[in-house]
């Protein structure tokens, strides 16, 4: 029931890419080259500056701190009986306190976030650098490089993308957006180039598999999309679907402490990637992740099993999607 | 309520606001900060860090939201101190700036479009005279909204009947009282699809605070007296009482009424020496300063042989050899108490370490808590409903949190949605001037097209943000 797929794709390394980059001129730029030192050099600085703010706040916590413990100590140490409120000297202390902590907080998020979004630059920047490279490289002879991939990289591959995936973490008041975690996209949400997704596609034997692929391009004019098989051998590259075939992956992970309802819960069906394989089925959750790091663990349908139910295996929130359709004849 | 108010606890949750601790959970980030500007940041590094970072963020994200629910609770708390007596609502003017021109517009559209805002159908011919103009324009602004415009929908439907009477309208005036009935029904269901104001936020908010009053519910009152003592005293009351009325065929009422309280003065005391003279005699008799473990215990232990009382030590000493450690200890007191007069901390400490030893031997459990709580099933069922209240409680306000965000989503949504109707109407106006250029058969004016240009382009804007 579980197909295993072969060795060797076109999704590589920052090695190959480089080597696939050095070959060829064709969508070369000297300004990429040095775009990311640069950006390296910016991200080094932000983060300084982060400790420092950091450093800074900390004064007042622990300012905050010490303000509470003698708070709480005053409250036990007067018997019962006689008031145990807080004195409004207190209360006026406490709440300056609280407003310089929240704007430090404000400036230390900012801070973080703007190193977040310097690393999301510079994957983008790699990102980009990886596609033009394959459709450029289509051009050259590219055996060694693909040849050199094997299943056990492939799945360290797979397993990096979903631990990287980025966390979403809104500002207070703010709702996750579409594509973080279990939030659906958009009816008219066109996945970019790169982008990764659940794609079901006939196989040479005639049967239908969900697979994960990602998309080289959307023609607007036919509405259909181009999607690369991510773990392809010959034959199996490249596919043309119409847009109900695809379903885009989240592109942010959702926090459990901030965003429960962005996750999918209990016994909800699911389309889930099954480890150690690029396809996906269909699966029952039987429990949301606790925190941001963890992944789902899911119950695969499984005919072999005694209940129909495999028992629980662990799911990175980046291969989950929710599942549309009936069960099948 | 001041005192209640002093009394009860601290809302205040003094959350632990430690930041995270870099230097344990973010390594690389560490290892980074220590790194020179030249030797910079590798490119394989980049996932490590961004776990990092996205840690470090996700802990300030919570302090803030932490900071701010403390300083919303202490803004409350101190208001609610000030204002007790004068305004008695907290106004948080903060969260809502543009609470007081919001509920404007919506008056003024409503008072404009029809003037009287009566949702009978039984209004004179000259009201639908005068709003007939502006009834074939507004009825298809307003089709397209959704269900949350009650008003805006009665005036549609008010003004659809007054399309559709205007054309009848002097021949079938009888036929007007029938077609009533799906105003009635509008009319019914407005307080459901209603828009929220921010009353009603209000009174949300409100119903989220009281939680004074329930410390009461979770006191649990001291017992007060037995009913046996309760009615032995009442009925020893009546008793003197009949004895009282009966001699009072000679003595004077106010004679009486002093010696009725004397009386039952009397009583209590009466009642009080019976009980401590049962009490003494029990001393006396049987209680013995030792807990009842030990009297157990030991009478388990000493045979009851009152023919030979001279064998007395002997078994003793023969139990205390033939016993455990258990049996030691317990021995071993009567012995030293019997030459000594009981001293009763001491014996407190034994029979605490003796449960305790029992309990290790597992010989008893350790249940006598639960013990006396079951004896008492009044207490039990108290406890319990005590904890349902309070999963109750915790219940409501959770869901009451919940419904308080979505109705502050709802509230904006609805300002939004408020805007687009205003715009929408901006757009007919301009639709209506281009019209009547047409038909004057003149070009509209560059300054028409503009104005017709930017009213759709606002409009596109607001529309956008509604969908999102």
């Amino acid at each position: 029931m579980r197909r295993g797929r072969g060795p060797a794709s076109a999704s590589s390394t920052t090695s190959s890419s480089s080597a696939l980059f050095g070959g060829e001129s064709a969508t070369s730029s000297p300004a990429l080259d040095t775009r990311i030192p640069d950006l390296l050099k910016e991200l080094h600085q932000l983060i300084q500056q982060t400790q420092e703010e950091r450093a800074r706040s900390e004064h007042n916590l622990t300012n905050i701190q010490k303000t509470h413990e003698r708070i709480q100590y005053e409250q036990k140490g007067k018997s019962k009986g006689t008031s145990t409120a807080v004195s409004p000297y207190f209360k006026s202390k406490l709440r300056g306190l609280y407003s310089t902590a929240k704007a430090d907080a404000e400036v230390e998020a900012d801070l973080l976030r703007k190193c977040l979004d310097k690393i999301a630059q510079i994957k983008a920047i790699r990102n980009e650098r990886r596609i033009a490279a394959k459709s450029a490289g289509i051009f050259m002879e590219q055996e060694p490089p693909r040849k050199t991939m094997r299943r056990g990289v492939l799945m360290t591959l797979l397993q990096q993308s979903a631990m990287t995936l980025p966390l979403w973490i809104g500002k207070p008041g703010e709702s996750p957006p579409p594509l973080c975690g279990a939030v659906q996209a958009g009816s008219d949400y066109v996945a970019k180039p790169g982008d990764k997704v659940a794609a079901r596609v006939k196989g040479p034997d005639g049967d239908e598999q969900w697979i994960l692929a990602e998309v080289v391009s959307f023609n607007t004019g036919t509405n259909k999309y181009e999607v690369d098989d991510i773990d392809s051998e010959e034959g199996k590259e490249r596919h043309t679907l119409s847009r109900r075939r695809v379903i885009p992956l989240p592109q942010w992970k959702a926090n459990p402490e901030t965003d429960p309802e962005a996750l999918f819960h209990k016994d909800t069906l699911v389309l889930a990637l099954y480890p150690q394989t690029t396809c996906f089925y269909r699966a029952l959750i039987h429990a949301p992740p606790t925190r941001p790091q963890d992944d789902y663990s899911v119950l695969f349908e499984d005919t072999s099993y005694a209940d129909g139910y495999s028992p629980p295996l662990t799911v990175a929130q980046r291969y989950v999607v929710s599942c549309k359709e009936s069960k099948k004849r | 309520m001041r005192e209640k108010m002093t009394e009860k606890e601290c809302p205040l949750q003094f959350h632990d606001f430690k930041p995270v601790d870099h230097s344990k959970l973010c390594p690389r980030f560490t290892q980074i900060l220590s790194r020179t500007e030249e030797e910079g940041i590798g490119e394989e590094e980049l996932d490590t860090i961004q776990l990092e970072l996205e840690t470090l963020l996700a802990s300030v994200s919570k302090r803030m939201r932490q900071l701010e629910g403390e300083t919303q609770v202490l803004i409350d708390w101190q208001d609610k101190k000030d204002k007790k007596g004068s305004m008695g609502k907290v106004h948080k003017d903060s969260d809502h700036p543009h609470s007081g021109k919001r509920g404007r517009p919506e008056e003024k559209a409503s008072t404009k479009k029809f003037k009287g805002d009566t949702a009978s159908t039984s209004s004179s011919t000259g009201k639908w005279g005068a709003s007939a103009s502006t009834s074939h324009s507004t009825p298809s602004s307003h089709s397209q909204s959704g269900p949350g415009r009650p008003k805006s929908k009665q005036a549609n439907i008010q003004q659809k009947m007054q399309e559709y009477e205007f054309t009848d309208d002097p021949l079938d005036v009888p036929r007007i009282p029938k077609n009533d009935a799906p105003n009635r029904f509008w009319q019914s269901l407005e307080p459901y699809v209603a828009d929220i104001t921010h009353d009603d936020l209000k009174v949300l908010e409100e119903l989220m605070k009281p939680v004074e009053e329930e410390s009461e519910y979770y006191k649990v009152p001291p017992l007060g007296k037995h009913y046996t003592h309760r009615w032995a005293q009442e009925d020893l009351l009546e008793e003197q009482k009949e004895g009282a009325r009966v001699n009072e065929k000679g003595k004077s009422k106010s004679a009486l009424g002093g010696s009725s309280s004397a009386n039952i003065t009397e009583t209590s005391a009466m009642l009080k020496k019976v009980d401590s003279n049962s009490q003494k005699s029990r001393d006396t008799e049987t209680t013995c300063p030792f807990g009842p473990l030990t009297q157990r215990l030991v009478s388990a232990l000493v045979e009851e042989n009152i023919m030979t009382p001279i064998d007395d030590t002997s078994l003793i000493d023969s139990s205390t050899k033939g016993e455990g450690q258990s049996g030691e200890a317990s021995s071993s007191s009567p012995r030293s108490s019997s030459s000594r007069p009981f001293s009763v901390p001491h014996t407190r400490a034994l029979e605490a370490r003796i449960r305790e030893e029992l309990i290790n031997q597992g010989l008893i459990e350790s249940e006598d808590q639960t013990g006396e709580d079951t004896e008492d099933e009044v207490l039990s069922e108290l406890k319990k409903r005590q904890a349902e209240l309070k999963a109750l409680v915790a219940h409501n306000r959770s869901a009451k949190q919940r419904l308080h965000k979505l109705a502050k989503e709802e509230i904006r949504k609805q300002e939004l949605r408020q805007k687009a109707r205003v715009i929408d109407n901006e757009v007919m106006d301009c639709f209506r001037k281009i019209m009547a250029a047409r038909q004057k058969k003149r070009t509209p004016t560059k300054k028409e097209r503009d104005a017709a240009v930017k009213a759709l382009k606002e409009r596109e804007a607001v529309m956008k943000l509604l969908d999102s």
